[in-house]
């Protein structure tokens, strides 16, 4: 059974996923080109919207797919989130944050059609840019209301990886409270490396916002760093047992 | 002063605590990239932390990351020892 759910999920699911993405960007993309906003708004928000379709189709593909949303203000923030799956990407969106800049290392922009959409949308390549010009650009994107999302442990291969504390130091330097982001069975469902599509359950919570003022000091966002890997990755590795 | 064996058991401590590995895995050998999974993000990290623990600043005309084995890290920081009367 479970083979015929990772055939049919792999051969028809997948598929309709990625015409999803084709078509609704050969749409909106003229649109965009033409009327679209200067601050890259509008593409952030059409980004949104196909995040929303792609959560659909993982729906579609799951064992089940629950949503948890802790009550938050409407500030920009810090997402902070960990990561195991090229899905993960997506299920931001799920969670409400629909104008999000990402952070993201610098082979995701070498992807065609991807790379047209990131630069538009204002998001940032962790190694090429230089850390002043990281911490401006932040500081531009959050005063016209962008929350930054980042996966600190850097790489889909280590599902367990220590958070890098970057997101950490850039949240204390733009004083922006942290929300860590649980993504629980995108690894399930497509690891690294993987070609199938595997049936899993997926749970995707978003926690209250964490402040950057009870972590002072020069090594606060490291302390930082653990405190919300281990919160994220225990909610986790309960809903993966 | 700071003794050579004292340098290794405070930087195995504060890599141990900070990154996760263990002690096994802490052998002068170790290569921080192929043996310890340490890029050069885990870098500006391992500045901080052994700052923290030795009191003097590592930024001092040398780039941490361009070290390869735990044992240049342990010879570095015993060379910044003698110089800061440590």
């Amino acid at each position: 059974m479970d083979a015929l759910r990772t055939c049919f999920n792999t051969i028809f699911i997948a598929p309709a996923a990625i015409l999803w993405l084709a078509v609704s960007a050969l749409v909106a993309e003229p649109f965009l080109y033409f009327f679209g906003d200067k601050n890259g708004k509008m593409v952030r928000k059409f980004v949104y919207v196909q995040s929303r379709g792609i959560v659909f189709f993982m729906r579609l593909a799951s064992r089940g797919l629950r949503v948890e949303i802790a009550p938050r203000t409407s500030k920009p923030y810090v997402v902070v989130a960990n990561h195991a799956s090229a899905l993960d990407l997506y299920t931001i969106g799920a969670l409400g944050f629909d104008n999000v800049v990402y952070i993201t290392k610098g082979w995701v922009f070498k992807i065609p059609f991807f790379h047209f959409v990131m630069d538009r949308a204002g998001y940032l390549d962790a190694e090429k840019t230089p850390p002043e010009e990281m911490l401006s650009r932040c500081q531009k994107a959050v005063e016209n209301g962008c929350s930054i999302v980042l996966f600190p442990q850097g790489s889909r291969k280590n599902p367990q990886a220590r958070f890098k504390s970057g997101a950490f130091y850039l949240a204390e330097k733009l004083n922006l409270p942290v929300v860590p982001v649980a993504i629980a069975g995108t690894q399930i469902m497509l690891p690294a490396g993987a070609k199938c599509i595997k049936a899993a359950k997926i749970v995707l919570k978003s926690f209250p916002e964490v402040s950057c003022a009870g972590y002072g000091g020069e090594i606060g966002h490291l302390k930082m760093a653990q405190d919300i890997k281990k919160q994220i990755m225990n909610f986790v590795n309960q809903e993966c047992v | 002063m700071i003794t050579r064996e004292e340098i290794i058991q405070k930087t195995n401590e504060a890599l141990s605590a900070e990154f996760e590995l263990s002690a096994e895995k802490l052998v002068p050998t170790a290569n921080f990239q192929t043996d310890l999974g340490l890029d050069s993000l885990d870098a500006v990290d391992m500045v901080v932390v052994l700052e923290q623990k030795f009191g003097f600043t590592l930024r001092q005309g040398y780039d941490i990351r361009s070290m390869v084995t735990l044992n240049d890290l342990y010879n570095f920081i015993e060379k910044l020892a003698r110089e800061n009367n440590k």
